[in-house]
């Protein structure tokens, strides 16, 4: 670990923590209508899509209309991907993508995911990344915030079961925030050497005399969008690690910060809707102890590096003449400092763009991206998403709080009854019921194991990580899984819409029982949510859920693999 | 042919997706304490 190294971190911390007011208070007026600066072209989508914005919906009927949009443009895109090879903006003459892949990739992206078990610059054409990726990136992350700031509704207000509009909500969401700083980033990153064009792609003749073809694309629009939605599915086959798509340290800034930008801004929007901004900045508060330790944990693991490389003579301390250290699966131009820092973000968030491949790290280093997964991805975690799951934590804080001392537990002056947990548990649930389930099928069933290229551990920790990313909505690849079959394709794209609408729907019940509510006005038996003592349990009960559930799993995985590694064994 | 097949799939985890919110709404009306209590 370097001085260098801590000082990026702390850089990037603080800024986080500079940003998260300014932008939370413009996504406040975003939601609650008072932003009119593109108020014409919110109008006309309203009169072309007959939308009333003033209709306040039933729950019930948010989440029918989130459903609804999820499901047809999932299969708008499945036919647009299988017709791929006769639609235009497809100069490379790519044929359409296989059935399996295309019902992957639609689950995918609809669902904020975007794993891809494909290769981008030889599978999908200009106008699939463009019309049907680069969309879903946009309206996945505007569903997760309208979502988020339904159920903030539904706790801030008495209104029987209403809890917004949620075509307004997403118009609103993409117009207003998610398409102006996409603008932004875009031309940021194209200055830095990002590509965009339409140009054919280009063969060129290597210093060594080979021949190799170089791919060409629109890739700095989408990859702006890709990290500010937290969707993470790359233009290029490496994601982030090619210099088509991160050019430059300050590319790799840009890229890394805005992953965590709105989901950091809209924990503090949160504050501002139910008028308590002590408690936004509580939850604020657990997400960043959380995410400074898996930075801390995994910058140690990977400084450290491998014991049996040096026993074999391979240099992996930072040194004058090895100035990145232990730079196993990692960029030279970004180090461990930089790929550590990327991975754990990406991971806290339900990012899964990579600068690194975590299949290389150090077991304890791949660890930490697999654990802020299956902590359900709160710590900041994706947009929207990240901040409705910390608010389920927050609630089953306080509801065992209340057990604690024997009173009703109450939450931001909403009391937490037997039909609030109904849906906490359901929520907190399905997300290991699925990730284990479809693990055990896998390393029983021969078509599971077919896709495995590592033994032991290691070949554990690939296929749990791959069903923990998917249903977490993350979409990084341990690698060493080869995914593209007919049983890890379909399983993995039921794994993605699962971990999305399974869990969103008894959140969004859940804020339309709240709303059902009175608010009741604090008294000394309220267990306050604004003290340290707060987010110590609140952090508590995110490690203990979270290592009850999926601690044997990781026992068997990366943890024995640590071990072994110790005792001379590599898998 | 497998097209079909998956076309089927979606629309049937949809369609159960808004089963799924009917049966979630009948938790919260079943909930035997779930009124306002003092």
């Amino acid at each position: 670990m370097t001085a260098n190294g801590w000082f990026q971190i702390l850089f990037y911390s603080c800024l986080l923590l500079a940003l998260t007011k300014p932008l939370g208070v413009y996504m406040v007026r975003v939601y609650d209508g008072s932003l009119r600066w593109l108020a014409p072209v919110e109008r006309v989508i309203y009169r072309i899509c007959g939308i009333d914005p003033a209709e306040d919906q039933h729950w019930t009927r948010y989440a029918a209309g989130l459903l609804l949009f999820s499901a047809v443009s999932m299969l708008v895109t499945y036919v647009a991907l299988r017709l791929q090879a006769r639609l235009p903006l497809n100069p490379a003459g790519l044929p359409a993508v296989p059935d399996r892949q295309a019902f992957e990739t639609a689950a995918s992206f609809t669902t904020n995911t975007n794993w891809q078990s494909y290769s981008g610059e030889v599978t999908m054409s200009y106008l699939s990344q463009m019309m049907q990726l680069a969309f879903h990136n946009f309206t996945s992350a505007a569903s997760g915030m309208a979502a988020a700031v339904a159920l903030a509704r539904g706790i801030a207000r008495r209104s029987g079961g209403r809890i917004g509009h949620f075509w307004v909500d997403l118009v609103r969401g993409t117009l207003y925030v998610l398409l102006p700083l996409s603008f932004v980033l875009a031309l940021a990153l194209v200055q830095q050497g990002v590509i965009q064009n339409f140009a054919n792609y280009v063969t060129v003749t290597t210093v060594e005399g080979a021949k190799q073809v170089l791919a060409m694309g629109p890739a700095a629009s989408q990859i702006a969008i890709k990290q500010l939605g937290t969707n993470g599915g790359g233009f290029f086959n490496v994601n982030s690690a090619h210099p088509f798509e991160n050019a430059t340290p300050i590319s790799n800034f840009l890229e890394m910060f805005s992953l965590l930008l709105i989901p950091a801004g809209l924990v503090y929007t949160f504050g501002r809707i139910v008028n308590n901004r002590k408690h936004g900045w509580a939850l604020w508060a657990a997400m960043f102890v959380l995410f400074f330790g898996g930075v801390a944990t995994s910058y140690w693991a990977e400084a450290r590096g491998n014991p049996i490389h040096a026993a074999r003579g391979v240099d992996i301390v930072a040194s004058a003449t090895n100035p990145g250290g232990n730079m196993e699966g990692k960029e030279v131009r970004f180090g461990i400092a930089n790929s550590v820092l990327w991975a754990t973000a990406t991971t806290d968030a339900s990012n899964g763009s990579v600068n690194a491949m975590h299949d290389s790290f150090t077991p304890i280093g791949g660890l930490v991206p697999l654990v802020n997964i299956q902590l359900g991805e709160e710590i900041f975690g994706g947009v929207g998403s990240g901040l409705y799951g910390m608010i389920m934590m927050a609630i089953l804080t306080v509801f065992i709080a209340g057990l604690m001392v024997g009173r009703t537990p109450e939450y931001l002056g909403k009391k937490i009854q037997s039909r609030e947990m109904r849906m906490v548990m359901l929520y907190v649930l399905i997300f290991p019921a699925t990730i284990l389930t479809f693990t055990a099928a896998s390393v029983v069933l021969p078509a599971g194991l077919k896709g495995l290229n590592n033994a032991g551990p290691h070949g554990l920790s690939e296929i749990l990580y791959a069903f923990t990313s998917v249903t977490g909505n993350n979409g990084s690849a341990f690698a060493g899984l080869t995914g593209t079959t007919y049983y890890y394709n379909t399983l993995l794209g039921l794994g993605t819409l699962f971990g999305r609408f399974a869990m969103m729907v008894p959140m969004i019940a859940l804020g339309g029982f709240l709303s059902e509510r009175r608010t009741s006005p604090e008294s000394a038996g309220t267990f306050p949510v604004t003290t340290p003592l707060f987010v110590v349990l609140l952090i508590g009960v995110i490690l203990i859920v979270g290592a009850l559930t999926f601690f044997p799993a990781l026992s068997l995985g990366p943890i024995v693999e640590h071990l072994l590694m110790h005792a001379g064994r590599l898998f | 042919m497998l097209d079909i097949v998956y076309v089927v799939v979606t629309l049937v985890f949809f369609g159960l997706m808004v089963l799924y919110v009917r049966a979630c709404e009948q938790l919260g009306r079943g909930s035997i304490d779930g009124e306002e209590r003092p």
